[in-house]
């Protein structure tokens, strides 16, 4: 580490580990000057005088309110707008028209999971509004989680600078569904009337956000230590509704297959859960034979 | 390569616009007003148009009028760039015939950002 920083490396190393137990996040060892600007902010937020006070709080006192506001300012991420516009098409163009088919009367529901500062969740709600125009009868909510942070209660707001809106927003998608506010442009009621957000540990059971029809959890993955990485797939499969789809980046290679779901051709990103559960046949219990003693000298064949 | 013609009065921004594009593998010509990129653009029509709004001679909304009269003047994907962000003038220019609008300040990401957009770079 530089000696510009001002956290010890063992302090750094604890910050890793925390963050591997708390969020399931591998931090890599070249984030050190990014730590120390996230958290010398927060710091400062929460009344420290210096980053190595609250970080000697931290550690000392064992504060787990303290500990999630540290992990949430680590892990936020820097999202664009449309950040995979393949993926937005995909929604917008197949999922949407998909599940409309299925049932024109339907009320979505559609979850951003790690939805950092709601530019996707956002972006979801324009793809739906293009979608929408004469479909009276079809209604879509979206849901964005994450870690309580900033960056969550910036989505609440809905409100963005103009770097923000012009990564990855096309112009006449910003004066369509934007209005400006001063400097910074926010999102029109028409768009984020269907979009709610709520603070969420993301390695905690999701049963309680209730049951959904597209889950996107787009671009995280990689970050996420293994065990991790199956505990968050595992549960986002859990709220996918039967014959709902569960979505990936477009880069994302799926880590494991799940006998629940299917990839929908020509996209490997996105799976589509079966129209009814199937659950593994158990497994056939064998007669207790009692152990044979093994005898030297004796072939496998003889012994069985 | 891909030729960029970056029209704006200011030094400054065709430098800074210029050196961005090139990371982005595109040549760039310049022009210092709307007139002067109206000549270019009959004598070799770019690719990509980058073009500030306020400009002495001719404005670029002016240009951009003219420019799509011309022949093969549909070809070049035109994008503003401007501090103007008021959104009817915003509006002016879509109708004008730009096919995206960066507002000033901007930096290399929204550069980028605003390419891909209009299908000039992979995204």
């Amino acid at each position: 580490m530089s000696n510009v920083l001002s956290l010890k490396t063992s302090y750094y190393e604890a910050l890793k580990r925390l963050t591997l137990e708390l969020a399931g996040v591998n931090l890599g060892d070249d984030h050190a000057f990014l730590v120390e600007t996230r958290l010398s902010a927060l710091a400062r937020q929460e009344g420290y005088q210096n980053l190595t006070q609250m970080i000697d709080d931290l550690f000392g006192q064992g504060q787990t309110r303290l500990a999630i506001r540290v992990v949430s300012a680590l892990l936020e991420r820097d999202t664009h707008f449309n950040p995979d516009p393949v993926g937005i098409e995909t929604f917008e163009t197949l999922l949407l028209p998909e599940l409309y088919k299925a049932n024109p009367l339907a009320k979505l529901r559609v979850l951003s999971f790690a939805c950092s500062s709601g530019q996707e969740p956002y972006s979801l709600s324009i793809a739906v509004d293009k979608f929408l125009k004469d479909k009276e009868n079809f209604s879509v909510e979206i849901l964005g989680v994450d870690y309580p942070s900033p960056a969550l209660s910036r989505a609440k707001e809905g409100k963005y600078t103009h770097f923000e809106v012009q990564r990855g927003l096309p112009i006449r998608d910003l004066i369509t569904y934007f209005d400006r506010a001063g400097e910074d442009w926010i999102v029109k009621p028409s768009i984020s009337q269907r979009v709610s957000f709520e603070e969420f540990h993301l390695l905690s059971k999701p049963d309680g956000l209730g049951q959904f029809d597209v889950v996107l959890f787009r671009n995280s993955l990689a970050h996420y230590s293994s065990p991790a990485r199956i505990r968050v797939i595992r549960s986002l499969a859990s709220v996918v509704k039967h014959e709902g789809y569960l979505m990936f980046g477009s880069e994302e290679k799926l880590p494991t297959t799940n006998h629940n779901f299917d990839i929908v051709p020509n996209r490997p990103n996105v799976l589509k859960k079966h129209a009814e559960e199937i659950i593994p046949p158990p497994e056939i219990e064998l007669p207790k034979a009692p152990p044979k003693e093994y005898q030297p000298g004796q072939s496998p064949a003889e012994r069985a | 390569m891909k030729n960029c013609l970056v029209v704006d009065n200011s030094k400054m921004i065709r430098r800074v616009a210029g050196r961005i594009l090139s990371e982005l593998k595109f040549n760039t010509d310049e022009a210092e007003n709307g007139q002067e990129a109206l000549s270019q653009c009959r004598t070799k029509m770019p690719d990509v148009v980058l073009v500030d709004w306020n400009m002495p001679v001719m404005d670029g909304l002016t240009f951009v009028k003219a420019l799509r009269q011309e022949p093969n003047g549909q070809k070049p994907i035109v994008l503003f760039c401007t501090a103007e962000r008021d959104v009817v003038k915003i509006a002016q220019a879509l109708e004008a015939g730009a096919d995206e609008y960066i507002m000033k300040p901007f930096d290399s990401d929204i550069i980028a950002s605003k390419f891909q957009q209009a299908g000039l770079l992979a995204a």
